[in-house]
């Protein structure tokens, strides 16, 4: 069984657009206009158990909408969603025994009680017996080098010691899959390393899949083996990381085709949506400019 | 019980344990601000002292009558903002997209929500409540009475302001008509519904539910306790036991009825929710 399954997934919101200065905003008064943005359309995708998967995009390409209809924040318009074979919008509360989130730039933590107190309110979130609470923060607290400050309220901790008591709320009751918005955001190079390590640990021991969302290329690079890039809410690659690599960092030039499947070496590399045939110099770039390149082809013109 | 309601219960009582704990980091500063909220709510009683030296009765209320109103009020509303506190900020957790964390969460949104953030200072609220309850004539049954309908009044309070809360995910600054209302709602919590006549009397027993809310729950108390006969007014000297408690049974179920509206009102709501990815704190 996968452990995400997502056929045609759509989004669309709607939002109020106005002219400027006041004469907009009396016109928009008086006849409300409302544009229609399609925030993620028709997006088809499977993860394995198990398995670490980077789902990058430019800001704006509905990655995080993505992420939000699969834990059953956002009810979808369209298509289906399988998360270990659950609905998340009809077994919303069933799921989340099953999921955990961490969202970089959202605390999940209350700031005024320490990281101690927050885990026991998790325990408590998740239905879990205190003794078996107890078991599982100082299991936690061991692997994820927490001691030093277990008990110090949480606004007074740096930010890469926030992130791991995050992490590790999130990991309280044992999800087989952990959906990771941007967590290492703002953070220096080594605590994101250790970030980084601790996610290594997880997947590993624990078989958590893994479901990635990062600008940072050291991120996707060090943890995943596969990558999925979305553009203006479409999938525009899903491949595995090794070949993504090897195809683009060869040294030679490759031509990208017109709306097609490439096919390399018998590969399964899929570019979706290519309306313009581009020949790309890859010989000496690193996976930062290809992932940019990859954006602009698909008419992204200023990467952020 | 079931185990989901007693886990749903423990959490919902952790959140508020948690949130007073927050708030009493500080001793001092908890105790005053609860004794200053009383202070606060006992200078308008002043008003009402003045306005009974120079008038008997008041839309068939007396100071005393007066008094019991301004406790139900005061206990319910502070009831409400000590345990349900999130509701009055509910608007703007919508329009900013802070729903998040509740929804990833295998609880009732809902409820998670609204037991979310807790005001201390409105212990003071309750207290004072309760004092007055004694001073406008103090009995065990008018006790239990008392609490009983700051319990519906709560539940009612809550609901209205959920309710209003909720069309913000339909209508862009409907926090603002919200507000309105559930201000409105508590200035004529603390007026003697006889001085309301026809449409507006009409409104404020069905469009703004402060009849439900307090009024009726101080006729019943005085149609209970029979002090009607000993000389205090609200219009109560005809009602018999019976249909005291059939009135009892009528807010009771109204209570239900109403947070059963607001409820689903919400989760309807809910289906529109947007989320944000605006950077954010849980305070």
């Amino acid at each position: 069984m996968h452990a995400i399954e997502v056929e045609n997934l759509s989004k669309t919101f709607q939002v109020r657009i106005k002219e400027k200065g006041m004469r907009g905003s009396i016109g928009a008064l008086l006849h409300p206009q409302i544009r229609q943005i399609k925030a993620v359309d028709q997006v088809s995708f499977a993860v394995e158990e198990g398995e670490m998967l980077a789902f990058i995009g430019p800001n704006g390409a509905g990655k995080s909408t993505t992420i939000k209809m699969l834990t059953g924040i956002l009810c979808p318009d369209g298509g289906s969603v399988r998360v270990r074979g659950l609905d998340p919008v009809k077994r919303r509360k069933q799921l989340a025994y099953q999921i955990g989130t961490v969202f970089g730039q959202k605390e999940q933590l209350w700031t005024h009680l320490t990281p101690y107190d927050n885990f026991r309110f998790f325990g408590a979130i998740y239905d879990i017996p205190d003794r078996e609470t107890e078991e599982r923060i100082g299991e936690l607290a061991e692997r994820f080098a927490l001691e030093a400050f277990i008990n110090t309220p949480v606004r007074n901790l740096s930010l890469g010691q926030r992130i791991r008591c995050e992490i590790v709320a999130s990991l309280i009751h044992k999800p087989g899959v952990l959906f990771l918005d941007e967590p290492t955001i703002g953070l220096d190079p080594v605590v994101k390393e250790n970030i980084r390590g601790l996610i290594r640990q997880m997947n590993r021991e624990y078989h958590t899949t893994i479901l990635l969302t990062s600008h940072d290329v050291g991120d996707i690079e060090k943890l995943c083996r596969r990558i999925i890039i979305m553009n203006a809410g479409q999938i525009v690659l899903d491949d595995s990381m090794e070949h993504l690599k090897q195809y683009y960092l060869s040294g030679e030039r490759r031509e990208q085709e017109r709306n097609g499947e490439i096919q390399v070496h018998g590969s399964h590399a899929r570019l979706h949506r290519h309306e313009d045939a581009e020949s790309v110099d890859s010989s000496s770039m690193s996976l930062e400019d290809i992932i940019m390149e990859i954006y602009r082809a698909e008419g992204r013109t200023e990467v952020i | 019980m079931s185990t989901a309601v007693k886990n749903q219960v423990r959490v919902c009582l952790l959140s508020v344990k948690y949130n007073i704990m927050r708030e009493m980091v500080n001793p001092v500063t908890f105790v005053t601000n609860i004794l200053f909220m009383m202070l606060n709510n006992a200078t308008i009683l002043v008003q009402w002292f003045i306005l009974f030296r120079l008038r008997g009765e008041i839309g068939g209320y007396t100071m005393k009558d007066v008094m019991l109103l301004w406790g139900l009020t005061a206990s319910s509303f502070g009831l409400s903002k000590v345990l349900f506190a999130r509701v009055f900020s509910l608007s703007e957790l919508i329009i900013s997209g802070k729903l998040d964390s509740y929804l990833v969460q295998p609880k009732n949104v809902c409820l998670s929500v609204l037991t979310s953030a807790t005001s201390t200072a409105s212990i003071g609220d309750f207290l004072y409540g309760l004092v007055l309850m004694a001073f406008s004539g103090f009995s065990v049954g008018r006790l239990v009475l008392f609490l009983l309908f700051t319990v519906t009044g709560t539940v009612i309070f809550v609901a209205f302001t959920l309710l209003l809360g909720s069309l913000s995910f339909w209508f862009v600054r409907a926090e603002m008509a919200g507000g309105q209302m559930v201000s409105g709602m508590i200035s004529f919590m603390t007026y003697p519904d006889g001085i309301f006549r026809g449409i507006s009397r009409f409104l404020l027993y069905f469009l703004i539910p402060v009849g439900m809310a307090v009024w009726q729950p101080v006729h019943i108390m005085a149609a209970f306790s029979g002090i009607a006969d000993n000389g205090m007014g609200v219009g109560a000297a005809g009602q018999s036991l019976q249909s005291g408690l059939a009135a009892l049974l009528t807010v009771a179920g109204y209570a239900i009825a109403l947070m059963s509206f607001a409820v689903f009102v919400f989760y309807r709501g809910l289906r529109r929710y947007a989320s944000s990815s605006l950077m954010e704190a849980r305070m």
